[in-house]
């Protein structure tokens, strides 16, 4: 504060007074004696006064303030009604705002967990096998050997392995393989023991591992002697050398129990493992740099990927977040900016309640600023009770968040990522707080800075045009977002109807699906394998109630399945592509009784039989997708063609869409399982492989006793194997997981801005008509039926619900736009959604309006006018 | 019996009218106020200071120190732009306000 007097400029000041006053006082013909004690007893308390006006200067913002919200909080428990209507709309704008902050968050915003996270990169070859990019093992040697524009980089092995546990308790974990300077290089130390050694990473050094803190806090107790303690895993006792830290994630986001070293070698690495590779730039390379130094060793990966597959691959070099995210940054924008237009309504009801409110209060503020508040001062107020208001309601808002959090991972738990993760924590919490303030400071920037003019002291009556202005806009405003709102989630809803709608190609009901693979331990012969699944095949045959059963090593939807690209496939009599890879196809290791299982019609020729399981048969059947690719006349049955050997296609089977209803059938192919044994199969590490499997049943039962049924079956097999058991419903259920999450959650929010602006223009109507009570009475008098006044009423509702609508028309051909990529057969400027928005919206106005017109229109007309 | 009125709530109004007529001390205001309510009006001295302060700080009035007639070091007050303007609107709901209550009590 400029030119503040200092203590003793006031004490002088006082003393210069009580002279004054003393001086004053002899004049006045008091004896010299007293003069001076009188001047100080007029004076009174000159150390209070001092206090006093010390106060004023230090902390008298704070001060005022803490009057404010004392002023404010009673004025609030005065009007009840007002303050609860306030306070839910506020409640409901902070809350549903704080709940989807705390989902996208993680995915926009937030840090992960590394040190420097923006300097870490995900790199390798991007090709059409697989959705994230990777590098072979013998490129990968090049790279890190040659790379320029990275202080480190490391690798882990693709697809993090299932692991046992087989301690007297034995469980199925998963372990990562890591390269030694993986940590290092996220820049993660462990919290106890250490790191791999170098010497750990090499092949048959010695066995160590990593446990992941949830496991040792978990499974270990804690164990203050965790480092150096030997576990035995898949069978063989394994060094624990330290303990990862509780926030530790693969970059993949993956949380493996296991960190076990990668042990690559350099001399063996022909038949190209598959990496993940990451890097940590150097400080002050961008990633265009990085990507232009790394592009000379690119072209001597591609030199060694075959023609075919050239044109199809490129070279990923991106930010470890876009990696992870993937597809749901434009979601969560989506999300986003629809709740904030839900806050932003919420925002603009409050200011039109607070509005009303100071109506009600003019001659209170108008005596304030007649007895000198300042107008600064009375602004503050108004906006500090805003704030109070505001930061109540993000209170209340907090726990809606809370609750609505809890049926957003209900909904759908993998429809976003990381929304497993989604919490509370003191950041959202930081963020509901300054929600709360910045929205009490727009609903308080109205009210507050309305003229208090001295003349509504005397008058009675407001005509307030500008007012009503304001509030109607407001309500105008509300209903345009609203209408964008409705619009955006009833496209959502439209497409979610016609995903649902898409026949995937299979029979889910009645169907039950069972998952295992079979421990490393007991299993690592092809014969213990095969005798495995033939008892499973011979016990399931005779189980009641199952009407048939597949065995597979993958099922449809989604999921790992195997795939070939069609390059190496060869038909009879043409000639191999050689120009491109021909894209991927899906290929199934199956038992005969699959397409009965799944319902998939046969559409020519057979399906399997147990002939075809013999060593000698070797029919195969192709997907109608397929075949119509390879044989577009219609003459598949009986060609040859040859994958790792030739095959004789004995039959076509209906298309199955693999990768969910949104998604074109992928060509498939069928091949059936023999209790034969072979090499190749048996010791692929899953998914792959033998010892990764996928029953599916189809039964007549009630589903939870065959499940009972089924796993007692299995604990009988191997008392030790970890079954997950679900249902084919479930699993096709979780495919459209994405669409239904966005299309609820956007209902939900166009559902509360609709109720927050038909509340709205309920409100203006209302206070309308208590304002034009006289008026209305003076027309009534002079003749006006009712009729006349609720047209009246509602003409005036319609004018501003219509402006509203327009100018929310305009908004939703630009909101939708941003949808249009999470529609699904429905285009973002759909005619019919767009005109039942427009109905629904208007319905709701009127029905809004109404019950103030029908007041208008009882009003009677003497005590109207005695009401003056 | 005739009470003396307490004229707090008013008192930056008062001062505010008091420095209209042109600058002066806290103990100059006090007086005048004083004298020209014909003592129906006695400010407690020492709670001018205060609401002189608040004045001087919502810069409604400026202050510099000066020497009086009688030789002595005193803070004058003057009023600025603001305080006159301030003054002006204060005065007219100043006046509304007790021709509503007077009209209130004459009516009671």
């Amino acid at each position: 504060m400029k030119s503040k007097p200092d203590d003793d400029d006031l004490r002088e000041e006082i003393e210069a007074h009580i002279a004054m006053r003393a001086d004053f006082n002899r004049d006045s013909g008091q004896p010299a004696g007293e003069a001076l004690a009188n001047a100080r007893r007029q004076f009174g308390n000159a150390t209070l006064v001092r206090e006093e006006v010390r106060r004023l200067h230090v902390n008298l913002f704070l001060e005022n303030l803490l009057q404010d919200f004392r002023y404010a909080i009673r004025g609030f428990l005065r009007q009840p009604v007002f303050t609860a209507a306030a306070l839910i709309a506020a409640a409901l704008g902070i809350g549903s705002t704080t709940a989807v902050f705390s989902v996208v968050d993680r995915i926009l915003f937030r840090s992960l967990p590394y040190p420097h996270d923006e300097q870490l990169v995900s790199l390798g070859m991007m090709t059409p096998l697989d959705s994230s990019e990777f590098l072979f093992a013998e490129s990968y040697f090049d790279w890190r050997k040659h790379q320029t524009p990275f202080r480190s980089v490391t690798s882990f092995t693709a697809g993090i392995a299932e692991c046992d546990l087989t301690d007297a308790n034995p469980a199925r974990l998963s372990c990562a393989r890591v390269e030694q300077n993986f940590l290092p290089t996220l820049g993660l130390p462990p919290v106890l023991g250490r790191n791999f050694l170098p010497q750990e990473d090499i092949p048959n050094g010695p066995k160590v591992a990593l446990v992941s803190y949830a496991l040792w806090q978990g499974r270990f107790a804690s164990d203050p002697n965790m480092v150096g303690r030997t576990v035995p895993i898949d069978g063989q006792p394994v060094a624990i050398v330290g303990v990862l830290p509780a926030n530790f994630e693969m970059p993949t986001i993956a949380r493996p129990d296991f960190l076990i070293p990668e042990v690559l070698d350099e001399g063996r690495e022909h038949n190209g493992r598959l990496l993940r590779v990451f890097a940590r730039l150097k400080p002050g390379v961008a990633i265009q740099q990085a990507r232009e130094a790394m592009h000379p060793l690119w072209q001597r990966t591609l030199a060694t990927v075959p023609r075919a597959f050239q044109k199809e691959v490129s070279l990923a070099l991106r930010p470890l977040r876009d990696r992870q995210i993937h597809d749901a940054l434009g979601v969560s924008w989506v999300l986003f900016g629809s709740v904030c237009a839900v806050l932003l309504i919420a925002c603009a009801n409050i200011a039109n309640l607070l509005l009303a409110r100071s109506t009600g209060r003019r001659k209170e503020m108008a005596v304030r600023a007649a007895l000198g508040a300042a107008r600064g001062r009375l602004i503050v107020q108004t906006l500090s009770e805003a704030v109070l208001l505001g930061v109540a309601g993000g209170v209340a808002g907090c726990g809606l968040a809370w609750i609505l959090l809890r049926i957003f991972i209900g909904l759908a738990p993998d429809a976003i990522p990381r929304l497993d993760q989604a919490a509370l924590d003191i950041r959202v919490l930081i963020f509901a707080l300054i929600c709360s303030i910045a929205a009490g400071l727009l609903f308080g920037m109205a009210p507050a800075f309305e003229n208090p003019a001295p003349g509504s002291l005397t008058g009675s009556r407001s005509t307030g045009g500008s007012r009503t202005f304001l509030r109607e806009s407001l309500v105008a405003a509300q209903i345009a977002v609203s209408l964008m709102l409705l619009a955006a989630a009833g496209l959502l809803l439209r497409s979610l109807w016609k995903i649902e709608s898409v026949p995937l190609g299979i029979e889910t009901e009645h169907v039950l699906t069972a998952e295992f693979v079979l421990g490393k331990q007991g299993y690592t012969e092809a014969a213990r394998q095969l005798q495995f699944f033939d008892e499973l095949e011979r016990r399931l045959a005779r189980t009641p109630g199952i009407t048939a059963f597949a065995i597979s090593d993958s099922l449809p939807p989604s999921g790992v399945t195997r795939a070939r690209p069609l390059v190496a496939i060869q038909v009879e009599g043409r000639p191999p592509l050689t120009d491109r890879t021909g894209g991927m196809i899906t290929w199934r290791y199956i038992t005969p009784g699959y397409f009965a299982t799944l319902g998939i019609p046969i559409v020519q020729g057979r399906a399997f039989q147990e002939d075809d399981r013999s060593a000698a048969g070797s029919g195969v059947i192709l997907s109608q997708t397929f075949a119509r690719r390879l044989f577009p006349n219609g003459d598949a049955i009986g060609k040859r063609i040859k994958t790792e050997e030739w095959y004789t296609i004995i039959g076509v089977a209906a298309d199955v869409r693999n990768l969910g209803p949104t998604r074109a059938p992928e060509p498939e192919y069928y091949v059936v399982r023999k209790p034969v044994i072979d090499a190749v199969f048996s010791n692929q590490m899953p998914p792959y492989g033998w010892r990764s499997a996928k029953v599916a049943i189809r039964t007549s039962m009630k589903s939870k006793v065959m499940v009972d049924w089924l796993k007692r079956d299995l604990a009988e097999l191997d008392p030790a194997l970890p079954v997950k058991l679900g249902t084919m419903h479930e699993r096709v259920g979780k495919l459209i997981d994405r669409p239904r999450f966005n299309a609820l959650l956007l209902g939900m929010f166009a559902g509360m801005g609709v109720l927050l602006a038909s509340i709205g223009l309920y409100g203006v109507m209302a206070f309308l008509v208590g304002q034009r009570t006289q008026e209305i009475g003076v027309r009534m008098a002079l003749g006006a039926t009712p009729q006349a006044i609720v047209k009246l009423i509602l003409r005036r509702a319609s004018l501003w619900a219509g402006s509203g609508v327009m100018a929310g028309l305009a908004g939703a051909v630009l909101a939708t736009r941003a949808i249009r990529a999470m529609l699904f057969e429905v285009p973002a400027d759909d005619p019919w959604t767009l005109a039942a928005s427009v109905i629904i919206l208007l319905a709701i106005a009127l029905a809004a309006a109404w019950t103030p017109s029908l007041r208008a229109s009882r009003i009677d007309p003497m005590t109207a006018l005695r009401h003056e | 019996m005739a009470e003396k009125a307490n004229p707090q709530s008013a008192l930056p109004l008062l001062i505010l009218k008091t420095l209209a007529r042109g600058p002066n001390h806290g103990f100059g205001v006090a007086l005048h106020i004083q004298n020209a309510s014909e003592g129906l009006l006695t400010v407690e001295e020492g709670s001018l200071y205060p609401a002189l302060h608040r004045l001087e700080r919502d810069k409604l009035v400026s202050a510099e120190w000066k020497v009086t007639g009688h030789a002595r070091r005193a803070r004058y007050y003057k009023l600025t732009p603001a305080g006159r303007k301030q003054l002006r609107r204060a005065v007219e709901s100043w006046d509304a306000t007790s021709r509503g209550v007077a009209r209130v009590l004459r009516f009671a």
